[in-house]
């Protein structure tokens, strides 16, 4: 009776430490949600000084709606959703932002010719490579690190061609506002991964809540405090209204 | 000195000399910006406009407003006063007048040109021409598919045909060929007008010919600032500056091999009425640049009428006006955006 007893008392406890830690990453990943939120605006609102300093250097004319270019093409940018297994738990969203896509794509096959010739040494020659010694590997370096110089490059030429539609020669801040926006981007699908974290985060908590109703040992109920995730997070905290 | 100006001057000019330092006094003051500055919304701003003579062409403007109205009807008055100025002119006033305004015919055109490379409507870029910048075939620019044809079909009949010259190619219209134009237009535009006011000498030509330095000496600063880190060569960027002015030809050819700001710091330093433009601003930083030449231009455009009998009363007027516009347009963005407390960053103060 108790050993019963212990045991029970045990299991109780280490179902309130990993409620304890679920409780942790939730407020953890609030957290960080909250901050990326204040990072997207004060990015957001620089970027707009930025666009609007710009035209007061270049004029209206040469920065208005009526230039953006309506013939088709293919999206620079895309975001690939995947479901993510996490603890076994149901699947949980994640975002990944695909940027300058056709020039990664070169990098990727440039990654992936990597990744082949180390797994398949002898088709390549690579072994006697690294038998030659240091001059050797550090040409592969150099291969390398041009490979992602000629990368580099090309991102950059890619984010020119975009600004083009404004003109060639531009106001530096016109690139500064360009660079604002990428950053928001990023910081958006950031946001979206971080929600979807805290969303499976409640739902465990949420989950152990229902568990511990079920078992007789009391916990107590100022260890545990539920959070209401959806007006948190669609309240539009620092102002951004944030759907859903 | 000069010739007998005060004695012939008001047969023809003088009229239109009153009627414009009437309307200079209509610029704001510093008091109308700091009540301006302190708007919360664009409302606040008609509110305070319609004391001011902007009021006639906002009053009718229904809320919400927006940047890009205020922005409009303020030009709109410009507008008016500019063509009763040309309509009363006779010449060579009249041409005079005509030649404040190329430089919008000039930024017109690309617009055009590139907003119908982008597969854009064109009445929806008419809408957004500059006024004094309209002529009667515009719309036309549409069909032309290189530079050759834009000048045949169109603008062989407008002024700016003879500037056409040194850029006429067969190259089909792209964003860096355009760019180009627009600045090879540019170039001998301000060329042009530079030596239509010598011809007509006295003070015009010694006041414009200064005004006009600075302007080309403002524009090699700009395009050397503009092309650093771009496709441009240094030769492409040399044949744009144009061939007079402070900086012609030395300054010129030291702009042409500058790769960053601080190179052409070191340039114009050299040059003792752009150190002070210089000295305001802090290594690596180029935003306040363009406040400290707008508000080095407003100081020679106030200057300009200091003095009697000749034209550079007119270009100076325009300018000035345009200014306080640009002013307009910055204090309203700052105010939708809700960034007032980076309303004096770009807000230059004429009176």
């Amino acid at each position: 009776m108790e050993e019963q007893e212990e045991a029970t008392g045990f299991e109780a406890a280490v179902r309130q430490a990993v409620g304890d830690e679920d409780v942790l990453r939730f407020m953890d990943s609030t957290d960080s949600y909250l901050t990326l939120l204040d990072s997207l605006s004060s990015t957001l609102r620089q970027g707009w000084l930025d666009l609007a300093i710009a035209r007061q250097s270049m004029g209206a004319s040469r920065i208005n709606g009526a230039l953006l270019d309506h013939k088709s093409h293919s999206a620079a940018t895309s975001v690939q959703v995947d479901q993510e297994d996490v603890d076994s738990m149901e699947a949980q969203p994640r975002f990944t932002l695909r940027k300058w896509a056709l020039v990664a794509d070169g990098k990727q096959c440039y990654e992936e010719q990597k990744m082949g010739e180390d797994k398949f040494p002898g088709k390549t020659g690579s072994l006697q490579l690294r038998h030659r010694g240091d001059s050797q590997l550090s040409d592969e370096k150099t291969s390398e690190s041009g490979a992602q110089l000629d990368v580099d490059d090309q991102i950059q030429k890619e984010r020119a061609k975009l600004l083009s539609m404004f003109g060639t020669l531009i106001s530096p801040k016109l690139r500064a506002a360009q660079l604002s926006f990428e950053t928001a981007l990023e910081t958006f699908v950031e946001i979206a991964n971080m929600r979807s974290a805290m969303l499976s985060s409640f739902d465990r908590v949420r989950n152990e809540l229902d568990h511990q109703k079920d078992d007789t040992v009391p916990i107590p109920s100022a260890d545990l405090v539920v959070y209401d995730v959806d007006s948190c997070a669609t309240k539009g905290l620092f102002g951004l209204p944030i759907d859903a | 000195m000069y010739g007998f100006e005060a004695m012939t001057f008001n047969i023809h000019g003088g009229y239109l000399e009153a009627i414009v330092r009437g309307h200079r006094s209509g610029l704001l003051t510093a008091s109308d910006y700091n009540n301006l500055c302190q708007c919360e919304t664009l409302d606040d701003i008609k509110m305070h406009l319609s004391a001011t003579e902007y009021g006639p062409y906002l009053q009718n403007e229904p809320s919400p407003l927006h940047t890009i109205t205020i922005v409009e009807k303020c030009t709109l008055k410009l507008v008016d006063e500019y063509r009763h100025m040309l309509t009363q002119a006779t010449e060579p006033l009249s041409t005079f007048l005509e030649y404040c305004t190329y430089g919008h015919m000039i930024d017109n055109v690309v617009l055009i040109v590139t907003g119908t490379l982008h597969e854009r409507d064109v009445q929806e870029l008419l809408e957004k021409c500059h006024p004094l910048g309209m002529f009667d075939s515009i719309a036309t620019l549409a069909v032309a598919q290189n530079m050759r044809e834009l000048y045949r079909l169109v603008l062989v009949d407008t002024p700016l045909a003879p500037y056409f010259s040194e850029c006429i190619t067969s190259d089909d219209l792209d964003d860096m060929n355009i760019e180009i134009m627009r600045n090879t237009l540019y170039k001998a535009y301000l060329e042009d007008f530079y030596r239509f006011c010598q011809k007509l000498g006295g003070a015009t030509s010694e006041i414009m010919s200064d005004l006009l330095s600075f302007e080309a000496d403002r524009r090699a600063v700009n395009i050397t600032i503009n092309s650093i880190g771009t496709e441009l060569t240094r030769e492409d960027r040399r044949k744009l500056y144009s061939n007079f002015g402070l900086l012609y030809p030395y300054g010129h050819e030291e702009l042409a091999v500058c790769e960053d700001l601080d190179q052409v710091r070191g340039v114009m330093e050299k040059y003792p009425p752009y150190q002070s433009i210089f000295a305001k601003l802090s290594y690596g930083e180029s935003q306040l640049l363009d406040k400290a030449f707008y508000e080095e231009e407003v100081k020679r455009l106030c200057l300009a009428f200091e003095q009697q009998f000749h034209y550079a009363v007119f270009f100076a007027y325009i300018r000035l006006r345009e200014q306080e516009i640009r002013n307009l347009m910055w204090i309203s963005e700052c105010v939708a955006q809700n960034q007032k407390s980076r309303v004096h960053d770009s807000v230059v103060f004429i009176f």
